[in-house]
């Protein structure tokens, strides 16, 4: 027992959207063996919560009203609310306490997230779900960074943010094992000019998926942070924002190591698990 | 970012069925429930995602529009067209 939670540790995980489909026709490919791999290492850690750190693709928030930061403090959410090939609606359970904890002490760490006490998700949250905890029983706090809509926070704010989860996690009182979940892509554009032909998405920049796998294995995190400006994202790819995601949740989780991270340059994006044992 | 009225266009098919449905059937009446400059609802009506792109739309938005088959628009056109389009600066005016 203890009475504080504990960051037990880190995954990154894509979501694209037909994978719900496309993986369950092919249960050898390399990216159904990273999902069981990621699965398998989560289900060890036994998360009691999930704290997740996602970029919404305009299905959560619109351009009416459109946070940098937002952190659900709900008992419970919905989705996908968005056109998710192979996903039927499901009910996920939250932890209200930490969300609320997450607002108040990240507002007072001087990060301005918005509150959220009703929602609906969308695939970029439901895809991992799908993979990782299909009976959706392991109850997840949503916090958003704006990945998508320029301008972004900086690499530096999304780490930050992080790292000051991290901190309000570890001062919870109540005994829970929480698990920090990034999901998104590193070298990714949908629906923009680099396409590929004929394709909907696009790779544009492998150096830079390459470089990024690099830093994280050598656990240069803050090289990372500052190598990630603006304009290197947005030369990326539309959809290479999402690294904020990561980059929050290695805040959260003290910028280690991976135990576990294979890239799938065709695609993008990266598998990863980061294990800190009991002591994170 | 502005063109909100055409950004909401990508958001209202994916959110709004009786929108998709009016859209798909009758895009002109549908384009009406909207605040849209000239140039605007000449390329929605033309599927003119090389055009919408330019003038700031998200591009993330007008794909939600091919993948529902609105506008004249498939994934095979969209990418074609889209392709097109050219890199755009980081922050659309």
């Amino acid at each position: 027992m203890s009475d504080r939670a504990r960051v037990v540790g880190g995954v990154l995980v894509p979501h694209t959207p037909y994978f719900t489909v496309k993986l369950a026709a092919e249960p050898e490919s390399a990216d159904a063996r990273c999902f069981a791999a990621v699965r398998g290492q989560l289900e060890e850690l036994r998360p009691d919560v999930i704290v997740a750190f996602d970029c919404d693709h305009l299905n959560t928030f619109f351009l009416d009203n459109l946070p940098t930061f937002a952190v659900a403090a709900v008992n419970r959410f919905g989705g996908p609310n968005d056109h998710s090939p192979g996903l039927e609606r499901r009910v996920v359970p939250s932890h209200r306490g930490l969300g609320e904890a997450i607002h108040e002490r990240g507002v007072d760490a001087g990060f301005d997230l918005a509150l959220v006490q009703s929602l609906e998700v969308d695939h970029s949250i439901m895809v991992p779900l799908h993979f990782l905890t299909p009976d959706h029983e392991v109850p997840l706090v949503p916090v958003f960074v704006n990945g998508l809509v320029p301008p972004l926070p900086t690499a530096g704010r999304a780490h930050a943010l992080g790292r000051a989860v991290g901190q309000i996690v570890r001062a919870y009182p109540e005994d829970l094992r929480v698990a920090v979940m990034a999901t998104g892509s590193i070298n990714l554009e949908v629906g923009g000019p680099r396409v590929s032909e004929g394709e909907l998405w696009g790779a544009p920049d492998p150096a830079w998926m390459d470089h990024v796998v690099e830093r994280l294995r050598a656990g240069e995190v803050t090289r990372l942070v500052e190598e990630a400006t603006a304009e290197k994202l947005a030369s990326v790819g539309n959809v290479a924002g999402e690294l904020l995601c990561l980059l929050a949740m290695l805040g959260a989780i003290g910028d280690a190591r991976p135990d576990f991270l294979e890239p799938q340059p065709y695609f993008g994006h990266a598998y990863g698990t980061w294990l800190l044992g009991e002591g994170g | 970012m502005s063109t909100y009225g055409v950004n909401s266009v990508g958001r209202r098919v994916v959110h709004d069925p009786a929108f998709r449905e009016l859209l798909r059937a009758d895009p002109e009446a549908a384009l009406d429930e909207l605040e849209l400059t000239d140039e605007e609802r000449a390329a929605l009506m033309a599927g003119d995602v090389t055009t919408l792109y330019r003038l700031g739309a998200h591009e993330y938005l007008l794909v939600s529009i091919a993948l529902h088959g609105a506008l004249g628009l498939d994934p095979k056109l969209f990418s074609e067209r889209i392709r097109a389009a050219g890199p755009r600066r980081a922050r659309p005016a």
